[in-house]
């Protein structure tokens, strides 16, 4: 970790890292249910933090949401999407007849777990009379629709009322809130897991990874999401479909949305979906002229849908992995499921071992790969598997987790840690095989 | 990565590598040869094409152009040539290997680089010696029965004090080492030179080369090859050789009708280091086979690699990607530290030594170890040579000679004993996936485990089992497997079920009170753990009476309409199948050759119908050789039954007696004679065929129980069994009760090289019978010109089998001081009280030459089996000996017959 050296660091205790490291951890066990547990963990980055999470259980339906929300712009847009997204998905999930029904006499839809702060009394009230109208809408609907059309429908809802929502004559008081809101933005990666089957949305990218076991005793590792950033070539010819030819060479430029925005799918970020007079009308009087991307000729730039993908679990799948693209910057799909898989049986997990050097002797090499076999026989630190995941994904290396290089990153100043790392959010879903193993097709 | 970028040179061929990332793999080289020995355009026909251009594929197509069919030849390589294991390989080319076989086969290799080298083309070819180092006894009697047998096979070999394998090598530790075994005649070669010199030498003799080129599809026509689909085009052929590698498994499924070849790849680590400075150029390979490690010299560096015991099998998916070519996977280092540690143990100065680098090479392993040659069974004239199990060079030469030899057709077949090799042993079984991605795990490391008797794998068990498989267990059953069969070896009722049970057994059947499974072990060259047993099971067989699980014996039945089988039996054995309705006759099905391809029995059931049974080995051999003969009007039908029964011999003085009450009839011999069958109710049970012949030489029968009935037949047989003296009996039992009474075994004694006449059965072989068999030209001319070698039995006179080493098979024997053959297989007498072998007898003069062997021969001069150096002397038989029993036998003519008598002229 040479490329640290030249900070002036101290060099914490382990206990303090570890302190650090779990001040996030959330756990939360279940009963007779598909899904056996969640152990979830954020790691700030940014100041305040960007990332939020929400878990949830519908309660007129029987399945559970788990999301990550990464924010950018400010962390306002992933606060209130783990607010609000789930109630919407979890109505959306219901057949209209019910929906009537429960408009009539509403309850709760969801029960959330972990759920650690209010949103303003204004904008609650806002909130909720645009979800009534989304009640209403869906008990118009005439038939019932899959779990996969009811993510999409909650997701480009939500998006289209934070739209409406920052018109002042709309949002009254609350519109400079709600303005902050739409400037803002957020990418997020919801699962829903009812029984046997597993629903992941994703807008942006955030990523959702499936650890199942194979016949001969080894972790595979299945993404169930697509990152849509520019590095996916499917998700850049979409987005040039949707734009005239003349604008080829501007609409992605540096791998950006009109240079400017990575993510190519998001909530908010209004800036990329209105049009410019409404552009002019709301957002330049609040954030100026840079409010207006560049060539901004043909909105909107970017949409809010979600690719949604459907997996039946089975006695093989032991756990899936949502985080935020912090932790996909360090580890690799792969790397990320050994981990927890390797730490379901208490087992520490090495990096693949590489010659660190050109020109070794070899009994440099049986050193080193003896200093392995020791750190192989080590206990797992953390029982909670997401500060598992953070701890090696920062500090792992070929011998185990490397006490200094971990610290320095976590003790990097304010203005500096960003470079480094990004907000980290992590939930991992333990499925349970028994309950899969009887569970009906 | 820099450390593996750039260009690196392994034997002298230049090879350009850039990291490429493949699925979850990342392959750390790709290389490039800049060699261009490919032709352009894929012709219409040819009679041979050969798939796969690694240095297998280019050692047939060099064998088949220099016997004149190189502008018949065509080979087709999907990559690059060179591109499968032959790149990486580390050039071992080691003559003395576990059988006569493959080591005739190795030596044939040798020659063929010899060859290449004196007509100057590039093979890396360096007679450099090799030397295996000890650190047990054990080792050092394995190597002293390696010597005795490459001294009959007249290969230079010697066994080394520890100064002599100091002086040898002085690189290595020798303060652990308590000798060695030097073979001269060992070397090196590179594998990658070879292959292009190869390719080329076949070029120049009309053999046309297309790379690039893939195999979709090989079409057939009557069940013969007839055409090759390709990336290129089609190709019209006679004959499709797959040389595949790596590949040869998949290549296999591509053929109309799917081809097994059972291959799986396995990584294999071979670490190169840097250049060594004062390292001796001729240093000779050395083999640490107690630390799994060997080593070799290479342009002053040293290749190290090893047999690690328990191996990783690569592509467990069972796919290796196409372009797999000149690539290698990335090392697992923890996975390879254990043979790091017993290398820098051995070479105490490579501690000091710059690695270049780790090279993991996936190599193809066969489930049984062993090479895979020959046609076949499921399409005709679609041949493999393929699954050297990383011993590349020293199989490539042999396998391609014989196969060129059998694509010709000379002589009607392989040379000589090559059935361990062929594609008949297997079965659909050997073929599954997971059953070689486990099997594989174990076969690399039994390259340099201690070869003891009766060897065990321990993977892919409990696989084929019997119906009465779980109450042998729990009357102590330890057992062997054969042709995936689980087959009682012994019994051991000694060991407390309940202690025995280990509480986190993943074996569920424990949990219903089954006994643990227990595989049978020997673990020495000396009296076996088992002795005792054996002994009172044996003598059960002899004074009592003894029941013995035969289930995994190959059945067939074969039936016609009218008397085509008759006819179609008369025609493919050598006895006279015309026999009446109820008996049972044995015979051998011979070669053209005269040799044995099957050695059976033949039960006639009805007018038109038989029931065959055969060596368990045969259950694919014997079928495939039966259908290439049938008439082509589809007017004899064969169904392999062997599955449909349990077979259980009853054998003994007591077995009759027991059987007559169990099934409520008199089965005395003038109602059921030797040799004939009788359909019985046994027990409730109907349909049972007991069979009066126990293939041990002892009283009895076997019983042939449909399958659902078998359990209720064992049932009352242990049950009325009791009062008899009942004893469960394994086949070490067997196998001592059959040596003793000198009875061969096919694929053990027998093989496709021995004729009846050679092994005393011509009594077996009716010259007069009407219709004309296979073989009987050849035997006819060696009735007339004499027979060059006779199976004999040893008895040993001054073994003390307490403390000597034990024959177990392979050792040589000596008449009068010289070499004059070799044992086939040996056992412990327990009625004489000594060891007995079976072997064959040569008439060898000093130069090699062989002569007429008669039985005067035979029966003047004194004999001595070597058994790892130390010479026992023998006293020799022809006949079957008539052993002494304290019961007055109620089958005098049973008592009287000989399966083994000398032939008169």
């Amino acid at each position: 970790m040479t490329y640290l050296g030249f900070f002036n660091v101290v060099n914490v205790p382990c206990i303090q890292v570890t302190a650090i490291l779990r001040v996030n951890e959330y756990t939360q066990e279940f009963q007779g249910f598909s899904v056996k547990s969640y152990d979830s963990n954020q790691l700030p980055s940014n100041n305040p933090i960007e990332d939020t999470r929400a878990e949830a259980r519908c309660l007129l339906t029987q399945g559970l949401l788990l999301g990550i929300f990464d924010g950018h712009a400010g962390g306002s847009c992933a606060q209130v999407l783990s607010k609000r997204l789930f109630k919407y998905v979890a109505a959306s999930l219901l057949h209209p007849e019910v929906v009537h029904k429960y408009s009539q006499a509403p309850t709760d839809l969801i029960q959330s777990f972990n759920d650690n702060y209010e949103l303003a009394k204004i904008l609650e009230e806002l909130y909720s009379s645009s979800f009534k109208q989304f009640l209403t809408d869906l008990a118009k609907q005439t038939s019932e629709v899959d779990a996969n059309k009811a993510l999409e429908r909650a997701f480009l809802r939500i998006d289209q009322d934070m739209s409406q929502e920052a018109e002042p004559t709309v949002a009254g008081p609350a519109s400079q809130a709600t303005l902050t809101v739409a400037a803002a933005g957020a990418v997020a990666c919801v699962s829903y897991i009812a029984g046997a089957h597993l629903h992941v949305a994703s807008t942006g990218d955030c990523q959702a990874v499936l650890g199942s076991v194979t016949e001969n005793n080894r972790w595979t590792a299945t993404k169930l999401t697509e990152e849509h950033n520019s590095d996916n070539a499917a998700e850049v010819a979409r987005i040039l479909a949707e734009h005239p030819p003349n604008e080829q060479d501007t609409v992605i430029k540096m791998d950006r949305l009109l240079g400017q925005l990575a993510p190519l799918r998001a909530f908010g970020d209004f800036r990329f979906k209105w049009s410019r007079d409404r552009l002019r009308r709301l957002l330049v009087p609040k954030l100026g002229d840079q409010a207006l991307p560049p060539n901004y000729y043909t909105p909107p730039y970017l949409t809010a849908k979600p690719q949604v993908t459907h997996h039946r679990l089975t006695p093989k799948d032991k756990f899936l992995v949502i985080a935020s693209d912090g932790l996909w910057d360090l580890i690799s799909p792969l790397q990320a499921v050994r981990l927890v898989g390797e730490h379901m049986s208490g087992k520490v997990t090495l990096n693949p071992f590489r010659l660190p050097k050109s020109e070794m002797k070899l009994k440099e090499v049986n050193q080193l790969l003896l200093q392995r076999k020791e750190g192989l026989k080590m206990k797992p630190l953390d029982t909670n598997a997401a500060t598992h995941l953070i701890r090696n994904a920062l500090g792992g290396t070929e011998y185990g987790v490397d006490h200094g290089k971990l610290s320095q990153l976590l003790m990097l100043p304010d203005d500096m840690v960003r470079v480094f790392r990004d907000d980290i959010t992590v939930t991992v879903v333990y499925f349970d095989s028994e309950f899969l193993q009887k569970c009906p097709a | 990565m820099s450390a593996a970028a750039g260009t690196v040179r392994i034997f002298g061929a230049i090879r350009k590598r850039s990291p490429l990332i493949h699925q979850q793999i990342r392959l750390i080289n790709q290389s490039q040869v800049e060699l261009n020995l490919s032709d352009d355009s894929l012709p219409s026909k040819a009679r041979v094409v050969i798939c796969g251009g690694g240095v297998q594929g280019a050692a047939v197509a060099y064998e088949l152009a220099k016997l004149g069919l190189g502008n018949e030849t065509v080979l087709l390589e999907q990559g690059r040539l060179g591109g499968g294991s032959t790149w990486h390989s580390t050039g071992l080319v080691t003559h003395l290997r576990n059988t006569y076989t493959e080591t005739r086969l190795a030596r044939d290799s040798v020659a063929l680089y010899k060859e290449l080298d004196s007509q100057g083309l590039k093979t890396g070819w360096r007679q450099c010696g090799s030397l295996s180092v000890a650190r047990t006894k054990d080792r050092m009697t394995m190597f002293r029965r390696i010597k005795a047998r490459a001294q009959a096979w007249k290969i230079p070999c010697e066994v080394f004090t520890v100064n002599e394998v100091a002086a040898k090598c002085p690189i290595i530790l020798t303060s652990d080492v308590l000798g060695g075994l030097w073979v001269p005649g060992d070397g090196v070669g590179d594998p990658y030179e070879i292959c292009v010199s190869l390719i080329s030498a076949a070029r120049k003799k009309g053999v046309k080369i297309i790379e690039s080129c893939s195999i979709y599809k090989v079409m057939e026509d009557k069940g013969k090859v007839s055409a090759v689909e390709t990336s290129k085009g089609n190709i019209q052929c006679d004959v499709f050789v797959n040389c595949g590698g790596l590949w040869a498994r998949k290549v296999g499924k591509l053929s109309q009708t799917p081809v097994k070849v059972p291959l799986h790849p396995c990584e294999h680590y071979c670490l190169h280091t840097k250049p060594i400075p004062g390292l001796d150029p001729n240093t000779p390979v050395v083999k640490d086979e107690d630390g799994q490690i060997y080593l070799r010299e290479n342009e002053g560096k040293l290749l190290i690699g090893g047999f690690e015991l328990i191996a990783k099998p690569a592509f467990e998916d069972g796919k290796v990607p196409d372009n797999f070519s000149h690539q290698s996977l990335i090392p697992d280092w923890d996975h390879f530290h254990v043979l790091l540690e017993q290398m820098l143990h051995r070479i105490p100065k490579l501690s000091d030594i710059v690695i270049e680098r780790l090279c993991n090479g996936p190599e193809a392993f066969s489930p049984d170890g062993k090479w895979l040659l020959g046609e076949a069974p499921e399409v005709q004239n679609y041949f493999v040579a393929a699954g050297a199990n990383t011993m590349g060079l020293s199989a490539a030469g042999g396998l391609a000679k014989a196969t060129a030899g059998l694509i010709l057709g000379r002589g009607g077949g392989l040379p000589a004993d090559s059935y361990e090799l062929e594609l008949s042993r297997f079965l659909g079984l050997h073929n599954n996936r997971r059953y070689l991605r486990d099997r594989v795990k174990e076969v690399p490391g039994m390259h340099f485990k201690l070869p003891y008797p009766f060897q065990e794998f321990t993977t892919g068990r409990n696989l084929r089992m019997s119906p009465i498989y779980p109450r042998l267990r729990q009357a102590g059953a330890v057992f062997g497997q054969v042709m995936g069969y689980e087959r009682p070896s012994y019994f051991d009722t000694s060991i407390d079920s309940e202690a025995a049970r280990s509480a986190d057994s993943p074996d569920y059947e424990e949990h219903y009170g089954l006994r643990p499974f227990r595989i049978a072990t020997t673990n020495t060259f000396g009296k076996p753990p088992w002795f005792d047993i054996v002994e009172s099971e044996y003598t059960a067989c002899r004074e009592t009476v003894g029941i013995s699980d035969y289930s995994s014996f190959t059945k067939m039945d074969l039936w016609s309409k009218g008397s085509q089988v008759v006819d179609f039996l008369q025609k493919v054995c050598s006895n006279d199948v015309d026999i009446p309705i109820g008996g049972i006759i044995h015979t051998g099905m011979q070669n053209e050759k005269g040799g044995y391809e099957n050695d059976c029995s033949f039960a006639r059931l009805a007018e038109n119908r038989y029931m065959m049974l055969a060596p368990t080995i045969q259950q694919t051999r014997c079928k495939t050789w039966m259908q290439r003969h049938m008439p082509s009007d589809g007017s004899v039908a064969v169904s392999d039954v062997t599955s449909m029964y349990t077979a259980i011999c009853v054998m003994g003085p007591h077995a009759i007696p027991l059987l007559s009450e169990l099934a409520d009839v008199d089965l005395n011999p003038s109602f059921f004679p030797f040799f004939t069958f009788k359909e019985l109710d046994v027990g409730l049970a109907s349909g049972i065929r007991a069979m009066n012949l126990t293939h041990t030489g002892e009283l009895g029968c076997v019983l042939y129980i449909p399958n659902e009935f078998a359990l209720h037949v064992y049932s009352g047989l242990v049950e009325f069994g009791k009062k008899y003296g009942l004893q469960h009996c394994g086949y070490y039992a067997m196998r001592a009760l059959r040596i003793e009474k000198f009875y061969a075994f096919w694929g053990q004694d027998l093989d496709t090289s021995t004729t009846p006449l050679e092994c005393g059965r011509s009594f077996r072989v009716k010259f007069d019978k009407k219709a004309n068999f296979i073989g009987k030209d050849a035997l006819l001319k060696q009735r007339e010109e004499g027979i060059k070698r006779m199976y004999v039995q040893l008895i040993l006179q001054d073994h003390d089998s307490e403390v000597d080493l034990w024959p177990w098979g392979g050792e040589p024997i000596l008449k009068d001081g010289r070499y004059v053959g070799a044992t086939t297989t040996t056992g412990y007498g327990f009625t004489l009280g000594r060891q007995v072998c079976l072997g064959f007898v040569e008439n060898r003069d000093e130069k090699g030459n062989t002569g007429l062997v008669t039985n005067d021969f035979v029966l003047s001069g004194d004999y001595q089996v070597d058994i790892a150096g130390v010479r026992y002397e023998a006293k020799v038989n022809l006949n079957s000996p008539v052993l002494p029993t304290k019961y007055t036998p109620i089958d005098p003519e049973r008592l009287r017959y000989q399966a083994t008598r000398p032939h008169i002229k």
